[in-house]
């Protein structure tokens, strides 16, 4: 039964279990919660019972999960992991043995003080780049001044004479020193740098004539300069700045070296984040419940042939948690899991990726099954790209713990490499022409037009069989004269098609269309109000013909991707023989060899399953399958970041 | 032109227009892909997978390409065909079908593709889909490239 039957389940319990019983359901991950107050027979209870409330726990647990998600940010910013290109499809956990995950949830309290050690170090960080800051600009701003020997704070006002330190637009400044030496005959200016716009420059005076020069300064726009807090040279200053620098670049390095020390509770974080997260789910899926003051009713959804179990432990575990099942009702919304025994299982990536199939609707995976792994196979069509293809996925199976649809597709491409294997075996496929071996039965290169011939007819079963499927659906649905009208007329009318194009059949194909044909016309109209409509609609259905006759063509493309695979494997090893020769050239030869073919069954694998998945969902599915149910999601232990995993660490 | 002249042309507009749709095709994908990569570095493999998806255009191109050069004699043992103009121009047509559905299939899988990186970067579980729906444009490069290789190889060319 590839759709899993489903039980509306009911627990009551006493409310000092409940931190128990939830305990047990997540780890079970067996039950899906659905919202008390939703259901039909909420307004029957509401005035007996109430909806429960989150305690007060939840928000402290919030808090503590941020503190811990906090660090790991932290720590990720300053020290990333990288994920390697393959864990960017598959995700990246960290696997921890179940002793060792335990002892780092009894070390939840050490989460505080490296939580407290992070904001620190962060603060210092933030301090660090702040002076850092200031030090720049202070710099940038002395730097025009480099070669003043007199110090900074000497150029004011003195008794005698006025000194400091001015800028100038450049423009201005031509203008400012003639202006100066026709009114100020004693005075002092020396340009210390000129920029694109800005010009800087020493200017000093006697005393009683420092008035006259502010005028001048004033209409050619000077502003004076100052570092109130700064004694010394310019140079000294900036000898001194860049000093700070390098010793705020060693305090830098220190609390980071202090921080990646913090590192080693990288795993220990993760874990408590993830205990924390699940704790803090535990409490929120109490929004589900309704409770009297002493007890609490939860209302679910458990697959079947897991329920006995939940009993049995609800039983053993618990003292007062009743459990009672019945089935759906007809109306309800019930959640979807499938289960596919066997190679089949590896296919429902390929329906889940569609959609989740409605309630009692056929799950299509067991159907769509054969026909991807021989399309696929078609496609690929190499004995040399199938093994490999079969090893990649074995070595990854292996290499990573894959769960769920990342298993599923690699063992679905694990059988694609067989399927490609066997039927580059019958193409004479192997690494293109590399070995020259002859095909077991044909090269359709040699013979283009028989393997179009051979794509159309395995199409054509295909399509058959979704209208079989439907047909199947129809009657099961009490509807047989639906399935005779929709499903048999097509098929009577289509082979009566077929037939008139075979020579010797051609007049009981003459038969079976007229016929087939009346049906279609007398009974596709069934639905219309009146004769005419009705008679007309009938009419207008046999148009649907395009769409089987393109459904047909589309399959051509097993065909196009065959030989594309081939052909391409042929030119990679024509250009492998151009070099071949001295023994650079063998060299050369091989790694054109390895990387042109090890590209091709990376673009061929991609091109074949993107092909065959299409065919099943445009031209299979079109004929008998819906989708848009809902997935099954129970109420589970979900991590982020850890694997907690049965076996030993070494 | 002699015939030769003729299918080399038909060769060089397949490799070379299939090639212009996928360039293009991948171009644009690739710069919708690196705006999501700068918020979220870890989408960089499932968007490069978007990325390959308009790509097969060219390679269907340069697979026609190779064809023709290998049944007129450029490539492989065998000698240069003595082809005459008819000859040459049925070699052209061959090519036509993957050439021209090609540039404009990549330019439009492209765009399509490029839609698929947004979704990815709201619903990164709904990659499938986006490549479903960017493969639908693929069908009839695919389709193109099945014209021109029967054509191809139904034509009556010396041995």
């Amino acid at each position: 039964m590839p759709i899993i039957d489903m039980k509306k389940v009911y627990l009551l319990g006493h409310r000092q279990e409940r931190e128990k019983v939830f305990s047990l359901l997540q780890h079970k991950g067996s039950v899906e919660m659905v919202d008390v107050k939703s259901g039909e027979s909420w307004s029957e209870m509401e005035s007996l019972l109430e909806p429960d409330q989150p305690d007060e726990a939840v928000s402290g647990l919030d808090e503590k999960l941020g503190e811990i998600r906090y660090c790991i940010d932290f720590l990720q910013r300053n020290f990333p992991m990288k994920k390697t290109f393959v864990q960017q499809f598959t995700g990246a956990k960290v696997e921890l043995s179940a002793e060792r995950y335990n002892d780092y949830i009894d070390r939840l309290d050490k989460t505080k003080t490296i939580y407290e050690e992070c904001r620190r170090a962060e603060d210092e960080l933030a301090r660090i780049r702040n002076e850092e800051t200031q030090c720049y600009n202070l710099i940038a701003e002395l730097e025009p001044w480099v070669t003043l020997d007199v110090p900074i704070e000497q150029a004011k006002e003195g008794s005698f004479a006025s000194m400091g330190l001015y800028q100038i637009p450049v423009d201005n400044l031509p203008e400012l020193q003639g202006a100066l030496d026709d009114k100020l005959p004693a005075h002092y200016l020396e340009v210390f740098s000129t920029g694109t716009d800005i010009a800087c420059f020493f200017f000093a005076c006697v005393k009683a004539e420092f008035s006259t020069a502010q005028e001048l300064f004033k209409e050619n726009t000077v502003t004076a300069v100052s570092f109130p807090e700064l004694t010394g040279t310019p140079s000294q200053n900036i000898d001194s700045m860049q000093k700070k620098l390098d010793s705020l670049a060693e305090e830098r390095e220190a609390v980071l070296n202090e921080v990646e020390g913090f590192l080693e509770h990288r795993p220990m974080l993760m874990a408590c984040h993830d205990y924390m997260d699940n704790e803090l789910k535990k409490h929120e899926a109490v929004m589900n419940l309704a409770r009297t003051d002493n007890s609490f009713l939860l209302e679910g959804w458990v697959p079947e042939p897991v329920l006995a179990d939940l009993e049995t432990t609800m039983a053993e575990e618990t003292d007062t948690a009743i459990l009672v099942s019945r089935n759906p009702e007809p109306h309800e919304d019930v959640p979807v899991l499938l289960h596919n025994r066997g190679p089949a299982d590896a296919y429902e990536v390929v329906t889940l990726l569609y959609s989740t199939p409605k309630k009692n609707e056929l799950d299509p995976t067991p159907y769509l099954a054969p026909f991807f792994l021989i399309f696929f196979g078609i496609c690929l069509s190499d004995a040399g790209y199938g093994l490999i293809l079969t090893l990649l996925a074995i070595f990854v199976s292996r290499k990573l713990r894959l769960s769920g649809m990342g298993k599923q597709l690699m063992k679905l491409l694990y059988l694609g490499g067989f399927s490609a294997a066997v039927f580059g075996i019958l193409f004479g496929g192997y690494f293109g022409d590399l070995f020259n071996l002859p095909p077991l039965w044909f090269n359709p290169l040699d013979d283009p037009m028989t393997m179009l011939i051979y794509c159309f007819a395995i199409g054509l079963v295909q399509i058959y069989f979704g209208l079989g499927l439907q047909a199947y659906r129809n009657i099961k649905a009490g509807k047989p004269l639906d399935a005779l009208f929709d499903q048999g007329f097509w098929f009577i009318f289509l082979n009566g098609l077929i037939m008139l194009l075979l020579p010797g059949l051609a007049l009981v194909g003459q038969g079976l269309a007229v016929g087939g044909g009346a049906g279609l016309i007398l009974t596709q109209g069934r639905t219309q109000q009146g004769i005419i409509k009705k008679f007309m609609s009938g009419l207008l259905s046999l148009y649907n013909i395009t769409g089987y006759l393109s459904d047909v063509l589309s399959y051509s493309r097993l065909l196009a991707l065959g030989l594309a695979t081939g052909v391409i494997a042929m030119a990679i090893n024509a250009i492998g023989e151009l070099v071949y020769g001295s023994i650079i050239g063998i060299v050369v030869m091989v790694v054109i060899l390895a990387g042109g073919h090890l590209f091709n069954v990376v673009i061929s694998s991609l091109t074949s399953y993107v092909h065959t998945s299409r065919l099943q969902y445009v031209e299979f599915f079109g004929k008998f399958f819906e989708g848009g149910g809902k997935s099954f999601r129970p109420f589970r232990v979900q991590t982020n970041y850890i694997d907690v995993t049965e076996r030993e660490e070494a | 032109m002699n015939g030769i002249e003729i299918a080399l042309l038909g060769a060089a507009l397949a490799v070379g227009l299939a090639g212009i749709g996928s360039a293009v095709g991948v171009g644009i994908v690739g710069q919708s892909a690196s705006g999501l990569v700068t918020e979220d570095p870890d989408k960089f493999g499932q968007t490069l997978l978007l990325q390959a998806l308009p790509g097969t255009q060219g390679i269907y191109g340069l697979l026609t390409g190779f064809l023709i050069m290998q049944d007129i004699g450029i490539v492989g043992e065998e000698a240069l065909l003595d082809l005459t103009v008819a000859q040459g121009y049925g070699v052209f047509m061959a090519a036509m079908p993957i050439a021209i559905v090609g540039l404009l299939s990549g330019i439009y899988q492209g765009r399509v593709s490029a839609a698929a990186v947004g979704l990815v970067a709201k619903r990164p579980e709904e990659l499938g889909k986006g490549i479903v729906y960017s493969v639908m444009v693929e069908t009839y490069a695919v389709l193109a490239l099945l014209a021109s290789i029967l054509i191809l190889f139904g034509l009556d060319l010396p041995t």
